[in-house]
C-alpha cells in the first residue's frame, strides 16, 4: 500500500468545499432554523446554488452582506442588524452565525457581538436561540465544518435535566434517505433517538399546497437541549460527529461512540451491536432478515463483483465505507481517495487492507487528494469502475470507465438524495447499482 | 405612492424605495438600486468574485482558470455555468486553487500563488494562459498577485492575468463585470494582430454561450456577410480578446456586464458600439437589421430574416396560442430583465413582476419602458419578497434561476430557469426563442401540476 500525501501546491480539480456549507447543512437538519453566514454575499449564494442542485429543494440562507467598510471596522453592526431582521421578520426557533474566511481574517469576535446583541436586546433574544459557530475556510473542509456545527449546537443548547432513555444519533452528511434508513432500523429495535440533526424531511420535502413558512420536520431546539439527558451518543461518521459525541460526553457524561459510516455487513452490525450496548435492547428477527437479505444480494452477485478493480474516492466517512463494502464484495479497491486531510483515514484503511490481505504494493492510498491526482494514478494503473461524487464523471468519460454516483454532491442526476446507502437495505440497494453498472460495462 | 413596502418588509421599510409599481402618472421613476444590501434581508445577491471569476472571465476555454484563496470558492463555481465551448470544454471541467490554509493567511500566500502557476501550467501544457482571481482572503492578506503574475508570466511564457475581485467589493456581483472588463482590456486586449482583417469585422460583447446561445445566432452574423472576430466570452479563446480592437464595431448584449470593454475600445481605438437585444423574433430582427444598416448588408440581412423566421413559425404559433392570458414574474440578473419582457409580450404573456439582482439605473429605465403600467419593478429583491408575490399575483410562469426554483415549485408555480435554462439548448435569436417557447410549454403544461393537493381546500 502506498499512502500519498499532497505533493503539489496546487489544488486541480478537488472536490472539497469550505466549512461554511458544512456548518449550514447541519443546521438545516432543525426545525425553523436559518443559518446566517458572516461573510461576503458570495458565502452564502455558492452554498445555496449547490445546495439546491443537489438536494431540489428551496435552501434559504441569510448573509450579513459584509464590504469594504466591514474589513476595516469590523462587522458587529451588519450582525446586529441581520440578527434583528431575520428575527423580527421570520420568528425562527435557530440562528446559527457561521464565519467565513472574511470574517475570521478580519478577526470579528461573533461570541461577543451575539452576547452583547442579547443584552441589549433581551426582547429579540427571547424569540429565537442563536448558536455561534466558527468556520474558517481556510481550516479543513466541509467536512469540519459539519462537525464544528454540531459541536457548537451541543455545546450551547444541550442541557441537562433529567434521563429520557433516548440515544443521540449524529447522522453526518449523508442522505435524507440515509436519515430515513437509520430511523427505520431504530424503530424496528424500538429505540427512541434524536437526531443531530435531521434533514429527512427539511431537505426531502413533500410539494403540498399551502407551503408552511419554515419546512415540517427537523430536530427542535428542545430536542437538541435534552440531548444532554440521553443513554448515549452514536456518532455514525467520526469526522462529521465525532466532536459534538466528545463534548456531551465530557460536559454531561453522555457516553460517546465514535462508528464507522454502516455501509456494508460489517459496519451495520457494529452499528446495531453499538445501539444494543447503550440501550440493552435486542436486534429483532425483522433486522436479521434484512441482514440476511443482502447475504443473499452479495452471494448472488459475488461471481460478477469479484476481482472488480475499482478506484473509490469521497469524505472520508464515505470512502472508507466505500472501501470496506467494496472489499466484503470481493472487489479490489485499487485506488482510495479523500480529500479531507484526515490523521486516521491511512491507518484505518490499512488494517483494513491487512484484515483482507490483499496485495498491498498495487494499492494507492490518497489523502488530502484531488481528482487530478487521482486520474494520474487511474492512467497508470486502470480500474473496471470508479465510485464517487458527480465530479467524478470527467475522468469517467476520459478514461471511458463507468462512474457510480455516492457521495455529495450529486448534481446532475436525479433522486440521489432520496436513497438510502447504509443500513443492510440501503446497502442491497448500492450492490445492485454496483453489479449491474458492472455488467453493463461488459455487454 | 408608486413605491410600495411589501407587506413582509414591514420590519425592513428600507425595501420601500426599491419597489416600484409601474405607474401612469409617475412613468419614468425607478427604484433604487445598485447600492448595499440591507444585512439579513435574504438577498439572492452573489459577489464581486463571482461577477469575475463566474460570468466574465470563466467562460474563456483554454486558459487555467486559478482561483486565489481558500478552496470553497474554487468549487462553487466549477462547471455551475454551462457556458459551453467548442473543441474543448478544459475551462468548465478543470478548477485550479492555491487552497490557501491558516499559515497562508498568517504568513502571506504569493510564494503557493507562483508555484500553483508553474505547476498548473506544467500540468495543462496545452493551456494558452492563466487567470488569476482573488477572493476576500486573498484582499485582505495584500498579496500583490500582479507582480507575481508577470514573475509567473515570464517562466511559463504565456500571459498571466491577475484579477483584483475580492468577494468584499462592491455592492454586488455587478463590480467583478467591471474588473474582470477592465482588466482584460488592459493586460489582453491588442496584444495579438489577425492574420486576416475584413470590413465587416465584429465583436459580439457580453454574450456567453449559454447552452449553445452563441450558436443559435453566429451563423445568422455570418450568413448576414459579417465576421465575428469575437465573442465576448462564450466559447473564446484567449487568442480572440487579444484581437478585438480590429473589429469595426461591438455589437453589445448583456450590456450590464460588458459595456464597460465597448466604451473602454470606444476611447481608446473608436470602435463604436451598438446595443442589442438578441432575444425574442422582433427584437432579434429589429437588432440584426439595425447591424445590417451599419455594414450596409440590409438586402441579405432580410433574407437571413425571412428563412429564419419562416421555418420557426407554424410552431411558435402553436405555443403562443397556448400562452393567451399566461401570466408571468421575471427575475434575473440585470439585462434579461429588460431583454424579455417584449419577448414575453410577442408571446401573449402578460408580465406581472420584473425584478433584478443588481441591476443599475440604465437598466431598470429600459425595464420602466418596456413594462406596462400596473408592472410591480424590484430592485434586489429577496426570498420572502418573492413569497409574497408568488401568493399575491398567483402568476402561472415564474422565470428565474436555480436558487428560487424549488422555492417557486414549493408554492405549486411552473418555474423555467432563465439564467442556465436547463434545457437542450440556447434561447437567443430565433430558433433559441422556439426553444425558449418549447420550454415555457412543457412548464406549463406538465400533467404534474394537477396532482398537487390543496390541504386547506381539501377540509
Amino acid at each position: 500500500m502506498t499512502v500519498i500525501n499532497k505533493t503539489r501546491s496546487v489544488a486541480i480539480n478537488a472536490p472539497k468545499m469550505c466549512q461554511p456549507i458544512g456548518a449550514i447543512w447541519a443546521t438545516l437538519g432543525v426545525h425553523g432554523s436559518v443559518p446566517l453566514v458572516h461573510g461576503s454575499q458570495g458565502c452564502a449564494t455558492y452554498p445555496r446554488n449547490l445546495l439546491g442542485r443537489h438536494f431540489r429543494e428551496p435552501v434559504e440562507v441569510a448573509i450579513t452582506s459584509l464590504h469594504e467598510k466591514a474589513t476595516i471596522f469590523g462587522g458587529a453592526s451588519n450582525l446586529n442588524l441581520a440578527l434583528t431582521n431575520i428575527i423580527q421578520r421570520q420568528q425562527p426557533e435557530l440562528i446559527t452565525v457561521i464565519t467565513t474566511c472574511l470574517s475570521e481574517t478580519t478577526g470579528d469576535d461573533i461570541h461577543g457581538i451575539v452576547k452583547a446583541f442579547r443584552a441589549e436586546n433581551p426582547e429579540l433574544a427571547a424569540r429565537s436561540k442563536i448558536v455561534t459557530i466558527n468556520t474558517p475556510s481556510y481550516v479543513g473542509t466541509h467536512v469540519l465544518g459539519y462537525d464544528n456545527a454540531i459541536k457548537a449546537m451541543a455545546s450551547q443548547l444541550a442541557t441537562k435535566t433529567k434521563p429520557n432513555n433516548k440515544i443521540n444519533i449524529i447522522p453526518g452528511m449523508v442522505n435524507p434517505g440515509d436519515v430515513l434508513e437509520l430511523k427505520h432500523m431504530l424503530e424496528l429495535m424500538d429505540v427512541e433517538a434524536i437526531y443531530l440533526t435531521d434533514i429527512s424531511k427539511t431537505l426531502n420535502a413533500p410539494l403540498r399546497l399551502p407551503k408552511t413558512h419554515f419546512p415540517s420536520g427537523g430536530t427542535t431546539v428542545n430536542q437538541i437541549e435534552d440531548s444532554a439527558n440521553s443513554l448515549g451518543t452514536i456518532a455514525v461518521c467520526k469526522h462529521e460527529g465525532q466532536a459534538a459525541a466528545n463534548v456531551l460526553q465530557e460536559k454531561h457524561a453522555v457516553p460517546a461512540c465514535i462508528t464507522e459510516l454502516p455501509f456494508g455487513m460489517e459496519a451495520t452490525e457494529e452499528f446495531l451491536i453499538n445501539v444494543t450496548k447503550l440501550t440493552g435492547k435486542k436486534v429483532p428477527e425483522r433486522l436479521l432478515d434484512e441482514r440476511d437479505l443482502l447475504v443473499d444480494a452479495m452471494v448472488d452477485s459475488s461471481q460478477i463483483t469479484f476481482g472488480t478493480k475499482v478506484a473509490v474516492f469521497g469524505d472520508p466517512d464515505i470512502a472508507f465505507g466505500l472501501a470496506r463494502f467494496t472489499y466484503e464484495l470481493g472487489m479490489q479497491p485499487i485506488h482510495v481517495m479523500t480529500t479531507f486531510e484526515s490523521s486516521t483515514f491511512a491507518s484505518d484503511m490499512k488494517a483494513l487492507a491487512t484484515d483482507y490481505g490483499t496485495d498491498e504494493a498495487k494499492q494507492n492510498i490518497i489523502v488530502g487528494g484531488d481528482l487530478y491526482e487521482l486520474h494520474l494514478k487511474i492512467k497508470e494503473n486502470p480500474v473496471d469502475l470508479i465510485i464517487g461524487d458527480y465530479k467524478g464523471k470527467y475522468i469517467a468519460k476520459e478514461e471511458d470507465i463507468p462512474l457510480v454516483r455516492v457521495g455529495f454532491p450529486q448534481a446532475d442526476r436525479f433522486g440521489y438524495q432520496r436513497k438510502a446507502m447504509l443500513g443492510f437495505r440501503g446497502s442491497i440497494q448500492l450492490l445492485d447499482t454496483l453489479v449491474n453498472t458492472v455488467m453493463e460495462s461488459k455487454e | 405612492m408608486p413605491l410600495i413596502l411589501p407587506e413582509c418588509d414591514k420590519v425592513v421599510p428600507e425595501r420601500q424605495k426599491h419597489v416600484y409599481l409601474k405607474d401612469i402618472r409617475d412613468p419614468f421613476m425607478i427604484p433604487v438600486c445598485n447600492i448595499a444590501t440591507i444585512p439579513g434581508d435574504m438577498t439572492e445577491r452573489g459577489c464581486t468574485y463571482a461577477g469575475c471569476r463566474g460570468v466574465v472571465g470563466g467562460p474563456v476555454k483554454d486558459v487555467i482558470q486559478l482561483q486565489h484563496g481558500p478552496i470553497g470558492c474554487a468549487y462553487y463555481p466549477w462547471d455551475a455555468r454551462p457556458h459551453v465551448a467548442s473543441g474543448t470544454n478544459f475551462h468548465l471541467a478543470n478548477v485550479f486553487s492555491t487552497d490557501l490554509r491558516e499559515p497562508n493567511i498568517v504568513f502571506g500566500g504569493e510564494k503557493k500563488l507562483y508555484d500553483s502557476i508553474i505547476e498548473s501550467a506544467k500540468a495543462f501544457p496545452e493551456a494558452q494562459g492563466v487567470f488569476v482571481y482573488a477572493t476576500c482572503v486573498a484582499g485582505l492578506i495584500g498579496d500583490d498577485m500582479e507582480a507575481v503574475a508577470k514573475r509567473a508570466s515570464k517562466a511559463i511564457g504565456k500571459p498571466v492575468v491577475a484579477f483584483a475581485c475580492p468577494g468584499f467589493r462592491g455592492v454586488s456581483q455587478s463590480l467583478g463585470h467591471h474588473v474582470g472588463n477592465e482588466t482584460l482590456f488592459k493586460q489582453v486586449v491588442g496584444t495579438e494582430e489577425p492574420t486576416q482583417k475584413t470590413p465587416y469585422d465584429i465583436n459580439l460583447v457580453g454574450e456567453y454561450n449559454i447552452r449553445g446561445d452563441d450558436w443559435l445566432i453566429l451563423p445568422l452574423l455570418e450568413a448576414m456577410g459579417l465576421h465575428v472576430v469575437c465573442t465576448f466570452t462564450g466559447d473564446c479563446s484567449i487568442h480572440d480578446i487579444a484581437k478585438m480592437h480590429t473589429a469595426k464595431l461591438n455589437v453589445v448584449r448583456c450590456a450590464r456586464s460588458a459595456m464597460y470593454i465597448a466604451e473602454m475600445m470606444k476611447e481608446k481605438y473608436g470602435t463604436p458600439n451598438m446595443e442589442v437585444d438578441l432575444y425574442g423574433i422582433q427584437q432579434t430582427a429589429d437588432d440584426l437589421r439595425q447591424i445590417a444598416k451599419f455594414f450596409g448588408l440590409e438586402a441579405k440581412t432580410e433574407e437571413v430574416i425571412a428563412k429564419e423566421i419562416a421555418e420557426i413559425k407554424e410552431e411558435m404559433d402553436y405555443y403562443k396560442e397556448k400562452f393567451k392570458g399566461k401570466t408571468v414574474m421575471i427575475y434575473q440578473g440585470g439585462p434579461r430583465s429588460w431583454h424579455w419582457p417584449s419577448f414575453m409580450e410577442e408571446l401573449g404573456m402578460e408580465i406581472k413582476v420584473v425584478a433584478t439582482t443588481f441591476g443599475h439605473e440604465g437598466d431598470y429605465e429600459k425595464i420602466v419602458k418596456r413594462v406596462k403600467p400596473g408592472t410591480l419593478i424590484i430592485d434586489n429583491p429577496n426570498a420572502p419578497e418573492f413569497e409574497e408575490m408568488m401568493l399575491k399575483y398567483k402568476p402561472d410562469l415564474f422565470i428565474a434561476g436555480v436558487k428560487e426554483k424549488y422555492l417557486s415549485y414549493k408554492y405549486g408555480v411552473p418555474f423555467l430557469n432563465g439564467h442556465t435554462y436547463e434545457s437542450k439548448g440556447g434561447y437567443m435569436a430565433f430558433k433559441g426563442a422556439l426553444g425558449f417557447a418549447r420550454d415555457i410549454y412543457q412548464a406549463l403544461y406538465s400533467p404534474a401540476w394537477r396532482f398537487i393537493r390543496n390541504t386547506e381546500e381539501a377540509q
